[in-house]
C-alpha cells in the first residue's frame, strides 16, 4: 500500500514545500511547490492528485545566436551566473522568508542531461542544502516531466509520449517502473528540429522548434507534400537519416543548386519548394511517426489515454494529430500541457522530488548527489504508485 | 471500432458481400466473410483492412498503406512456397486501398474455449480438467517451434510472435493432432541477421511467460526443441547457424528487450 504521508512535514506545518532546481540543458528553472497533507494519500495510489499549488515557477533560457547550438561549457556558465538570482527570485515570489524553516526538501535534476550544466546546478543545490540544513532529493528528469504532466492533467494511467530536445520515448507504467516501449534509435526529435533550424539559420528565440512550427503554418502548398524517409522500426524510430536528407535539400536550396530537380523546376528553373514547405514536410513526417508508435503502444497495453510531455509537446500540430488519432480509438483521450510545464522547469523537479521525499527516499550522504548524463527512465523505482 | 471505418469498408465492398469485424489492432482491422471475393465458392475468408489514418498527411498515408500492404502480400506469397511452412493462403490484394484477402484458418475450440489460436489452446489444457503437460500439447508446441525454425532457416522473421498470432488447425473434428499456422506478418521481414532472429525468439519467450506463466518453462523448452530440430536437419552447417542464433538469443535475453531494462 502506498502511503504518501509517511514522512511528516517539518516545523509542525500542515503542508510540504519543495524547491526544485532544473538545469539539464539550456534552461535554468527554479520552482517552489506546496503539497497539502491530505488524508486519502495514506491509503492508496493518488499520486496523480496531490492538490499541489505552484508557489513560483521562474526560468531563464540560454539563447544562442541563429545558426548556433548551445555548448555545454557556455551553458554551464550561464547557469552559474543566474542560479543565485533565480533561486532568490523564486523564494521571494513564493513568499518564503526563512528557507531553513519553511522548506522540507531541495530537489535537483540528477540526470539525464548535459554533464557540465547538470553539475553547475547540483553545486548550487548542495550549497543551499548545507546552508539551510534541508535534505536533498535527486530526481530523474524524465520522471519529473511525467509526474508533473499527470498532476496537471489528472491522467491516472496514461501512455506517455515524452518528446524533447534530448529524449524521444513512449512510456507506460507497469509494476513500479516507467517502462520504455519505444524510443529513438539515434537522435531525439527536438534535436532533429533544432539542428534543422540551425541549417536554416532561423532565430533560437523563444525556441527553434516554435519558429519551425510558425514557418510550417505559412506553407502555401500543403497538399503536395515533399517526400521524406519514413523510419518507424517496430515501436522505435530513427531520425538522423531524415535530418541528413532534409539538411541537404535546404543547403541545395540556399546554394541555388539548379541541378537538384527536386527543388528547381526543369523548364523554368524556378524554385518549386520554399523553406516553409521544408518545415511543413519535416513536421508532418516526424509527427506522423511519433503518433504511429504511440498508437502501437496504446494497442499493446490496452490503454486509451495519452499524455504528451516535453518541450516538443507544446507543438499544437502534434497535439492536433494526437487528438485525431485518439478520436478514432474507443474513448481515446489526449492530455497535454502548455509551455509553462512542457518546457523544462523547476516545478516539475520539485513536484517529483517531493513525491519521492514523501515516500521516505532522500539523500542521506552528499556522495549520493553525483549527477549522471545517462539515467534511463526505467532505472527509477516508482515507490509512489501501485 | 469507429463507425467511419465500417462505413468505408461497406462502401468499398461489392454490395451484399457480408463481412463481420473480429479484431482491431493499432494498424489494421480484421473481418471475416462467408463469401469468396471473386469466385463463386463459399466458406470462410479473412479480410484485413488498413484504414486511412486521419492524423497523417494524405500522401504519407497513401504511400505507407500501399508499401505495407504490398510488403505483407509479397512476404506471404514467398513463405507459401516454402515446403513445410504453413501460412495462410493469399487470395487477393488491393494495395492502393489497403485490403488483403486471406484464407480463414482455425475453428472454435470445444466447450466454448474460444477460437483455436495457441493462446486459447494452451489455456484449455491448463484448466482444471486438462493436463498442461500431456503429449498433445508437447507435440503441438514442438510443431510450432518447427514452423519458426523453418521461417528463420529460410531467412525470414515474423517480428511479432505471440501465442495469439499462431493459429491451430486440424483436418477433422475428431483429429487429435493440430497443425500450427503462423499469421499476421505485418511486422515481418526478409532478413539474414542473427540479431533479428534472436529478438524474434525472445519476443515469443516473453509472450509465453506473460500469458502462460505457470507452465512457461516447459512450453519454451518444447518450442526451442522443435526449433532446433529444423536446423539440425542441415548437418554441420545447420548446427553452426543454430549455435549462432541461440547464442544471440541468450544475449538478447540478458540485455532485456533492446537496451538495459531493469526490474
Amino acid at each position: 500500500m502506498v502511503n504518501l504521508n509517511a514522512v511528516a512535514p517539518g516545523g509542525g506545518r500542515e503542508y510540504y514545500v519543495a524547491l526544485g532546481l532544473e538545469g539539464s540543458a539550456n534552461k535554468l528553472g527554479v520552482g517552489v511547490v506546496k503539497h497539502p497533507v491530505v488524508g486519502k494519500h495514506e491509503g492508496g495510489d493518488f499520486s496523480y492528485d496531490c492538490e499541489s499549488q505552484i508557489l513560483s515557477n521562474v526560468r531563464d533560457t540560454y539563447i544562442t545566436p541563429a545558426g548556433e547550438g548551445f555548448l555545454p561549457r557556455d551553458t554551464a556558465r550561464h547557469h552559474k551566473n543566474w542560479c543565485v538570482r533565480l533561486i532568490k527570485q523564486a523564494l521571494e515570489e513564493a513568499g518564503i522568508q526563512n528557507a531553513a524553516k519553511d522548506l522540507d526538501v531541495i530537489c535537483f535534476t540528477k540526470g539525464p542531461g548535459m554533464g557540465a550544466p547538470l553539475h553547475s546546478v547540483v553545486v548550487a543545490a548542495r550549497t543551499c542544502s548545507l546552508l539551510w540544513g534541508v535534505p536533498l532529493v535527486g530526481v530523474n528528469h524524465c520522471v519529473g516531466h511525467i509526474e508533473m504532466g499527470r498532476e496537471i492533467t489528472k491522467a491516472v494511467d496514461p501512455v506517455v509520449l515524452y518528446v524533447s530536445g534530448g529524449n524521444t520515448q513512449v512510456i507506460a507504467y507497469s509494476e513500479k517502473r516507467y517502462r520504455i516501449f519505444g524510443e529513438t534509435l539515434d537522435i531525439a526529435i527536438g534535436n532533429c528540429l533544432d539542428r534543422f533550424a540551425r541549417t536554416l539559420r532561423i532565430s533560437n528565440y523563444p525556441s527553434p522548434g516554435y519558429n519551425i512550427e510558425q514557418l510550417a503554418l505559412n506553407c502555401k502548398k500543403k497538399d503536395t507534400l515533399l517526400e521524406l524517409p519514413y523510419t518507424v522500426k517496430g515501436m522505435d524510430l530513427s531520425m538522423s537519416g531524415i535530418l541528413a536528407y532534409i539538411d541537404n535539400l535546404a543547403k541545395d536550396l540556399f546554394r541555388d543548386n539548379r541541378k537538384n530537380r527536386q527543388l528547381f523546376d526543369r523548364d523554368s528553373d524556378e524554385a518549386k519548394i520554399s523553406v516553409e514547405d521544408l518545415c511543413f514536410a519535416l513536421q508532418e513526417n516526424l509527427f506522423a511517426m511519433l503518433v504511429e508508435i504511440t498508437e502501437r503502444a496504446m494497442a499493446h497495453v490496452n490503454s486509451n489515454q495519452v499524455l504528451i510531455v516535453g518541450g516538443v509537446g507544446c507543438n499544437l500540430r502534434l497535439q492536433e494529430m494526437m487528438q485525431q488519432m485518439c478520436q478514432d480509438r474507443a474513448n481515446g483521450q489526449v492530455h497535454a500541457t502548455d509551455e509553462r510545464f512542457c518546457i523544462d522547469n523547476g516545478v516539475m523537479i520539485a513536484h517529483a522530488g517531493l513525491l519521492q521525499y514523501r515516500m521516505g527516499d532522500f539523500v542521506k550522504d552528499l556522495s549520493e548527489t553525483v549527477v549522471t548524463q545517462k539515467f534511463r527512465t526505467d532505472e527509477v523505482y516508482v515507490a509512489w504508485r501501485e | 471500432m469507429s463507425e467511419d471505418v465500417l462505413a468505408k469498408v461497406y462502401e468499398y465492398l461489392t454490395p451484399g458481400l457480408p463481412v463481420v469485424p473480429i479484431a482491431q489492432g493499432a494498424e489494421a482491422v480484421v473481418f471475416t466473410s462467408e463469401k469468396h471475393p471473386y469466385l463463386p465458392n463459399s466458406g470462410k475468408f479473412i479480410l484485413k483492412y488498413r484504414p486511412p489514418k486521419r492524423y497523417r498527411h494524405p500522401s504519407i498515408d497513401k504511400a505507407l498503406t500501399k508499401h505495407r500492404t504490398i510488403g505483407e502480400a509479397r512476404l506471404l506469397t514467398k513463405l507459401f512456397l516454402i515446403e513445410g511452412l504453413k501460412v495462410p493462403k493469399l487470395i487477393a490484394c488491393d494495395a492502393y486501398n489497403g485490403y488483403l484477402w486471406l484464407e480463414f484458418l482455425g475453428e472454435e475450440l470445444p466447450h466454448g474455449k474460444g477460437f483455436s489460436n495457441l493462446k486459447n489452446f494452451l489455456w484449455m489444457y491448463a484448466t482444471d480438467d486438462g493436463d498442461p503437460y500431456c503429449s498433445i500439447v508437447e507435440e503441438t508446441l514442438k510443431k510450432v517451434g518447427q514452423q519458426i525454425g523453418l521461417l528463420h532457416w529460410n531467412g525470414y522473421c515474423h517480428g511479432d510472435l505471440t501465442s495469439s498470432n499462431i493459429v491451430l488447425s486440424r483436418s477433422g473434428k475428431n483429429e487429435t493432432s493440430w497443425q500450427p499456422y503462423l499469421i499476421d506478418f505485418g511486422l515481418g521481414s526478409t532478413t539474414d541477421s542473427v540479431e533479428d532472429k534472436g529478438v524474434d525468439l525472445y519476443v515469443l519467450e516473453r509472450a509465453i511467460i506473460s500469458t502462460h506463466s505457470a507452465h512457461a518453462e516447459a512450453y519454451n523448452e518444447w518450442l526451442l526443441k522443435g526449433f532446433s530440430e529444423i536446423y539440425k536437419r542441415y548437418g554441420d552447417a545447420g548446427e553452426v547457424k543454430l549455435k549462432e542464433v541461440t547464442k544471440r538469443f541468450q544475449e538478447v535475453r540478458l540485455r532485456g528487450r533492446k537496451r538495459s531494462m531493469i526490474g
